[in-house]
C-alpha cells in the first residue's frame, strides 16, 4: 500500500481519533463504524448540509436497514462510506472498516477497498451493467482487479460458481450472454454475482428491489439473503420501503433530512416506535395482510430545505405532536428506556411509548370516507365502464427489407369485466402482463377495435363522429403515473387545469371559478395557479394531474400507477384524497397499481393479471384473504409486509423464473411454465394444464356451507381460471425463514 | 406563438382585483421580465435595434446617396461633410454603409425567420403524420442537403436566368436561393424533438381529454419547441447575414448597383492600406449586427427554459411584485 493510506488516519487524528484510542469508539469488533458523518454540497443556492451527523456500527454477518424518503441522506451516506462522491462535496467525520480509516483516502487508494471488502448494489440494474461486455467479462474483471495473479481458469470458474449462488440457471453458458439479454431481475443477480465476488466484508444495497417487479423484488431478496449467508458479510440495506427490511434486517436507522432520527433493533422500532416520524412512516403504508378499512396516515409537508441549519427539531413543521420546546434546538439521539440499543431523538419519546399511543389519533387520519352508494347492492347500481372480449394483438415481423410476421404478442388476451358506479376496480399484474395495454385500448375507444368497450352507454362500435367521442371523454379520464411527464412544463397550473374545460366549451369566467374550485377540492391553495409545474413537488403535482382529470366531472377516473413515483409519507396523502374524492363525488376508479397493498387498500373489486389474461377476478377481501389462482397466491406471498415477526415466519412462494416472452406463450395454461402448482403436479395432470386452456370460473360455494344453507346460496364474488387450484405447491420454491436462523449469531 | 393561453393581463387583473387578490400572471410577461434580467442580453437588443433604426433613419441625416458621385472629393478620409469619408469612386461612405446595412438586416431577419417557420411546419408535419409521408419528405429534406449550395448561388446570381435577373433585384433573388439551402438542419432537430414529445405523456393526456390534434400541435408541441425556434431565428439571421457577406464576398452575392456590407468589404480589402475607412466601418457594422444577435441568443434561451436557474430567481422577484401588486391594489380599493 502507498504511504497514502498511512497518511489518511494520521491526517484526521481529531476528536474521533482520540474517542477511539480512549476505547469508546467501535469498542466490539464493528466490521464497520462510522462516526458523525457530515456531507455538504455547494450548489448554487448555497450550501447544502445532506448528510448532519450518522453514526453506526456494524457487525459481521448482520444487516443494517437505513429507510427514509428521497432527499433524506441515506443514499448519500452510502456513497459517502464508497468514496464515490465528487470531490466538490465536503465530508467530514470517521468511517473505519476493520478499524481502518476510509475517509481521507485518495481515490486510488480507496480502490483498495472497493470491490474487495466494500462492495454495492446499485437501484437501477439496467443501467449499471456495461451493455458491451458480456456478463461474464465483467464478473471476471472483479476479480481480476483484485486478484491479479488469478489464471483465467480460476476467474472462468469462479464466475461460473457466483452465476449459479445467484441462482442464473445454465450459468456456463450465460458467461457469455451479453446484458441485454438478460431481464431487470437477472441484471440485478449479476450486479449481486459481481458485488460478491471477492467475498466483501460490508455489502451496500441501495435500494436493490426498487425497480423490480414484486415477485422479481421477492427473488432478488433471497438471493441477497443467499450472498449474505454464503459471504458472511455485513449488509447496509438503503430502502425507501418499510417493508423490505422488515425480514432482513438486525437494526433499523430511520432517517430524515440528513439526520438519523431513530435506531434500535428492528423489533422496537416496528413495534414501539418513539419518534412521530417513525410512528408516521408506519402508518403511511397499507397493508397488504389487513382487510380492516382505515385511512392512511399522512404526514403533511413536505422535508426541510437543508440549505439552512434547522434551529429546531427538524421534524417539527410537519409532527402534529409540536410545541415550543420542539422549536428550541435539535434533539440529540438519545437512548430510549425500556429498550435494547434503541434511541430516538424527540423530547416526546418518553411519552410516546407503550400501546395507548395509537399513531391515527397522533396524525389525525381523516376518518373513512363513506359513498352514498356503499350502501346500495353491486348489482343495482349503474354500468359506468363494461369491457366484452377485448383483445389486442401485435404482429411481431422480423426483416429489415421485407417484413415477415413471426409471430403474434399478445397483450390482451380476451378481456372482460364490468365497472359500476362508485366502484374503485383494480388491475394488478407484473409488467409485462397487459395492464397498461388494457388501459390504452380502453381510452383509445376506437370501432375498429377488437371487442367491445361501454362507457357511460356509449359503446365504441357507434363511436363514429367525433360528438359521440368527446360526449365519451365527457365520462372518462385519466390520471397518469409519472406526475412530471403528464404535465406541459410549459403550462402554468391556470392553463394546465383550464385546458379540458376549454376544450368543453366553457367560458371564461366559468372557467376561472371552476379552477378555484378544482384547487381546493384536491387540497392545493388557489393562490398557486400561476405556477409552472417544476415549482411544485411531486405529491402536488400528482394532484393538479387529478385535478384535471376531474375537471369536466367525469364518472370514471383512469388512475395508472397514481402513486408509485411518490414517497410513502405524501402517497398516503394522495391515496387518502382518492379516497375521499370517490365517497364524496360518487366517482368510479379503473386502477392500475402494482403494489397490491394500495390495491388492497383502495379498491371493492380486483383482477389479476398474467400474460393478457385474468387469472383471477372477484371481491378484493376473498380474492386476498383467500386466492385460488397459484398466481395471485405467489403475488400476495412476495409483498413483504412491514411486520417483522410475520415476515420472519412467513412462507413464502418464489417464482422461478420471469414472465415470459409472449412469443412463446405456453399453449395451454399461460402460468405453467412458472406455476408451483403445475411443478407438484403427476404428469398425467401436467398434461391437462399444458394443453387446455383454463377457463374463468367461480368459485363454488363449499359443500358444508350448502348442505348448512337449504336455499342456495349465491356464488361469491370471485372467480378464478385454474384446473387444480388445490395443488401441492412445488417444496422447492417455497421458502420460510425460520426465526432461530434469523438470529444466529 | 405564446399569447394563445396567456390570459390577458388587463382582464387578469381586475379578475384579481374582485376575486381575493389571485393574481393570474401572463407568461409573456414572466418570460419578458427573465430576458430583462440578463444585463448581456438586454445590451444585445439594444445594439440591434439601433442598427436597425439607423439604416432605416440614417439616410435622412446626410446630403448624399449612394449613387451620387461627388467630383470634388474622391477616396477622402472622414469629414465634416463626408461623415465617414469617400470611395474611390466619390461615393459616400456613410450613405453606402446605411443602405448595405439595410440590406444585410432585412436578407438577415427574411431568411432567418421564414426559413425557420418552413421548418417548423416541415418538421412537425413530418413528425405528426409518420409513415410514408414521413420518409418522402425526409428523402427530399436529404437530397436538398446534399446539394452544393455555393454553386447553385454562384449560377443563379451570376450565369444564366438572365430574364430571372432582369426582373428581380440581386438582393431578392439572393434572399431565394438562401432560403432554399437554409431550413433543412433545423427541420430535421424540430422533427425528432416532436417525436419524441409526441411520445411524453402530456400530449397522451390531451389527445385523452378529446383536444383537436391541431391545437395539440399548436399548443403543446409548437411551443415546447418554442425556445429551440426563437434561439434558430437569431441564430438562422446571424448566419444569413454571414452568408450574405461572404457570397458577396466572393462575388457571387450582391451585384452592383445594389450594396450591402458583404460588398462593400470585398471591395475594400485590397485598399486597406490605402483607404482603411471603406474597410473598417463596414467590418464594425457587422461584427456589431452578428454579435449583438448572439448576445441576445443566451438571454431568449434563460427567459424560455422554465427549468433554467433563471426560474429561481424569478420566483423570488414575482413573489415580491405579486405582493408589491396586490399592495397597489388594494391601495387602490381603499
Amino acid at each position: 500500500m502507498s504511504s497514502e493510506t498511512t497518511a489518511g488516519p494520521a491526517e484526521s487524528t481529531g476528536p474521533v481519533e482520540r474517542l477511539h484510542i480512549a476505547g469508546l469508539h467501535a469498542a466490539t469488533d464493528a466490521v464497520l463504524s462510522v462516526r458523525d458523518l457530515n456531507v455538504r454540497f455547494n450548489t448554487e443556492n448555497g450550501v447544502v448540509h445532506a448528510v448532519r451527523g450518522v453514526d453506526f456500527d456494524l457487525l459481521p454477518g448482520k444487516t443494517l436497514g437505513i429507510v427514509g424518503e428521497s432527499g433524506s441522506g441515506k443514499s448519500v451516506t452510502s456513497l459517502a462510506i464508497m468514496g464515490l462522491l465528487p470531490a466538490t462535496a465536503e465530508i467530514s467525520g470517521s468511517v473505519r472498516l476493520k478499524g481502518r480509516e476510509l475517509l481521507g483516502l485518495s481515490d486510488k487508494a480507496m480502490c483498495e477497498y472497493r470491490g474487495n471488502e466494500l462492495a454495492m448494489v446499485f437501484q437501477d440494474p439496467l443501467s449499471s451493467l456495461t451493455p458491451v461486455y458480456t456478463v461474464g467479462t465483467q464478473i471476471t474483471e472483479a476479480l481480476t482487479i483484485h486478484n491479479p495473479t488469478m489464471s483465467r481458469q480460476a476467474k472462468e470458474a469462479r464466475a461460473v460458481e457466483l452465476l449459479a449462488m445467484v441462482g442464473i440457471p445454465s450459468p456456463k453458458d450465460r458467461l457469455r450472454a451479453f446484458p441485454h439479454e438478460f431481464s431487470g431481475g437477472m441484471r440485478q443477480r449479476v450486479m449481486i454475482a459481481i458485488a460478491i465476488a471477492n467475498n466483501p466484508r460490508v455489502l451496500i444495497a441501495d435500494e436493490p428491489t426498487t425497480a423490480l417487479d414484486v415477485t422479481i423484488q421477492a427473488q432478488v431478496l433471497e438471493v441477497l439473503h443467499r450472498a449474505q449467508e454464503e459471504t458472511g458479510a455485513a449488509v447496509v440495506m438503503i430502502t425507501h420501503d418499510l417493508g423490505v427490511v422488515a425480514g432482513m434486517a438486525d437494526e433499523i436507522m430511520v432517517m430524515y433530512a440528513g439526520k438519523p432520527v431513530e435506531t434500535g433493533e428492528v423489533d422496537e422500532i416496528y413495534y414501539n416506535p418513539r419518534m412521530p416520524y417513525t410512528m408516521g412512516l408506519l402508518g403511511a403504508v397499507p397493508r397488504v395482510d389487513v382487510a380492516e378499512k382505515t385511512s392512511l396516515v399522512p404526514i403533511e409537508g413536505m422535508p426541510p430545505n437543508l440549505l439552512h441549519q434547522p434551529t429546531g427539531c427538524s421534524f417539527a413543521p410537519r409532527c402534529p405532536l409540536v410545541s415550543d420546546a420542539c422549536l428550541a434546538g435539535e434533539p440529540a439521539l438519545a437512548p430510549v428506556a425500556g429498550g435494547v440499543q434503541h434511541r430516538a431523538a424527540c423530547i416526546k419519546a418518553e411519552s410516546l411509548g407503550g400501546a395507548d399511543v395509537d399513531v391515527q389519533d397522533v396524525f389525525a387520519a381523516p376518518p373513512v370516507p363513506v359513498s352514498r352508494f356503499d350502501s346500495i347492492p353491486r348489482t343495482e347500481r349503474s354500468t359506468v365502464l363494461q369491457l366484452k372480449d377485448v383483445r389486442k394483438h401485435f404482429p411481431l415481423t422480423r426483416g429489415a427489407l421485407f417484413k415477415r410476421r413471426i409471430g403474434t404478442v399478445k397483450a390482451v388476451d380476451g378481456l372482460s369485466f364490468d365497472i359500476r358506479e362508485g366502484e374503485c376496480f383494480s388491475i394488478v399484474g407484473e409488467s409485462g402482463s397487459g395492464k397498461t395495454t388494457t388501459l390504452l385500448e380502453i381510452m383509445e375507444f376506437h370501432k375498429d377495435q377488437d371487442g367491445e368497450v361501454v362507457i357511460g352507454g356509449i359503446s365504441n362500435k357507434q363511436a363514429v363522429d367525433a360528438k359521440t367521442k368527446s360526449a365519451m371523454r365527457r365520462e372518462l379520464q385519466m390520471v397518469f403515473q409519472d406526475p412530471t411527464g403528464a404535465l406541459d412544463p410549459r403550462f402554468t397550473v391556470y392553463e394546465v387545469l383550464a385546458e379540458p374545460l376549454q376544450n368543453v366549451g366553457m367560458d371564461r369566467p366559468a372557467i376561472r371559478k371552476r379552477i378555484m374550485e378544482l384547487m381546493k377540492l384536491v387540497g392545493l391553495q388557489p393562490d398557486h395557479v400561476n405556477r409552472f409545474p417544476n415549482q411544485f413537488s411531486g405529491g402536488q403535482r400528482q394532484r393538479i394531474g387529478i385535478a384535471r382529470a376531474l375537471a369536466v366531472n367525469p364518472k370514471l377516473v383512469v388512475l395508472d400507477e397514481p402513486v408509485s413515483a411518490l414517497d410513502v409519507s405524501v402517497q398516503a396523502g394522495v391515496i387518502n384524497l382518492l379516497d375521499k374524492l370517490r365517497a364524496e363525488l360518487g366517482l368510479s376508479y379503473l386502477l392500475v397499481a402494482h403494489d397490491l397493498s394500495v390495491v388492497r387498500h383502495i379498491s371493492n373489486r380486483v383482477a389479476v393479471m398474467y400474460l393478457g389474461k385474468i387469472v383471477e377476478i372477484g371481491e378484493v377481501d376473498r380474492v386476498f384473504d383467500n386466492p385460488r389462482h397459484p398466481y395471485t397466491r405467489a403475488l400476495l406471498s412476495a409483498i413483504p409486509v412491514p411486520d417483522p415477526q410475520l415476515e420472519r415466519t412467513r412462507e413464502r412462494i418464489i417464482l422461478q423464473g420471469d414472465l415470459p416472452s409472449p412469443l412463446d406463450a405456453p399453449k395451454g395454461c399461460n402460468f405453467a411454465t412458472r406455476c408451483p402448482v403445475f411443478a407438484a403436479l403427476p404428469p398425467a395432470k401436467q398434461e391437462k394444464c399444458l394443453t387446455l386452456e383454463p377457463p374463468l370460473e367461480p368459485v363454488a360455494p363449499s359443500a358444508a356451507t350448502q348442505a348448512l344453507e337449504a336455499a342456495p346460496v349465491p356464488s361469491p364474488d370471485q372467480r378464478f381460471a385454474c384446473f387444480f387450484p388445490d395443488g401441492e405447491l412445488d417444496e422447492d420454491m417455497l421458502v420460510v425463514h425460520e426465526p432461530a436462523d434469523h438470529h444466529a449469531p | 406563438m405564446t399569447n394563445l393561453n396567456a390570459v390577458d393581463p388587463a382582464a387578469a387583473a381586475q379578475d384579481a382585483h374582485l376575486e381575493n387578490a389571485d393574481v393570474v400572471i401572463g407568461k409573456n410577461t414572466i418570460i419578458f421580465r427573465r430576458f430583462m434580467r440578463n444585463k448581456t442580453a438586454v445590451a444585445g437588443l439594444a445594439i440591434f435595434l439601433a442598427l436597425t433604426l439607423f439604416s432605416f433613419v440614417g439616410g435622412y441625416f446626410t446630403q448624399w446617396d449612394k449613387e451620387t458621385i461627388d467630383p470634388f472629393n474622391i477616396g477622402m478620409p472622414p469629414s465634416a461633410e463626408h461623415y465617414l469619408g469617400t470611395s474611390q469612386a466619390g461615393i459616400d461612405l456613410y450613405a453606402m454603409t446605411v443602405e448595405g446595412t439595410r440590406i444585410s438586416i432585412l436578407i438577415g431577419l427574411i431568411v432567418g425567420l421564414v426559413s425557420v417557420l418552413i421548418a417548423a411546419v416541415y418538421g412537425c408535419t413530418m413528425a405528426y403524420f409518420g409513415g410514408k409521408v414521413d420518409k418522402v419528405m425526409l428523402f427530399v429534406l436529404e437530397a436538398l442537403i446534399m446539394m452544393p449550395a455555393l454553386l447553385v448561388v454562384a449560377v443563379a446570381t451570376s450565369g444564366g436566368g438572365e430574364g430571372l435577373k432582369r426582373d428581380l433585384p440581386s438582393w431578392l433573388l439572393l434572399i431565394i436561393v438562401l432560403l432554399v439551402f437554409s431550413w433543412m438542419g433545423t427541420a430535421r432537430l424540430i422533427r425528432s424533438l416532436s417525436m419524441s414529445l409526441m411520445q411524453r405523456d402530456f400530449v397522451k393526456a390531451a389527445q385523452y381529454m378529446g383536444v383537436p390534434p391541431r391545437r395539440i400541435v399548436w399548443r403543446h408541441l409548437v411551443p415546447n419547441i418554442g425556445s429551440l425556434l426563437v434561439l434558430d431565428i437569431t441564430r438562422g439571421v446571424t448566419g444569413a447575414i454571414l452568408a450574405e457577406v461572404a457570397f458577396s464576398f466572393i462575388g457571387i452575392g450582391i451585384k452592383v448597383p445594389d450594396v450591402s456590407l458583404g460588398v462593400l468589404i470585398g471591395g475594400a480589402t485590397s485598399q486597406v492600406q490605402t483607404f482603411p475607412w471603406m474597410f473598417w466601418v463596414p467590418l464594425t457594422v457587422m461584427f456589431l449586427l452578428t454579435g449583438s444577435l448572439a448576445m441576445m441568443n443566451d438571454g431568449l434561451r434563460d427567459a424560455f427554459d422554465p427549468s433554467s436557474s433563471s426560474s429561481g430567481k424569478a420566483r423570488k422577484t414575482k413573489a415580491r411584485r405579486i405582493s408589491a401588486e396586490t399592495a397597489t391594489m388594494k391601495k387602490k380599493a381603499s
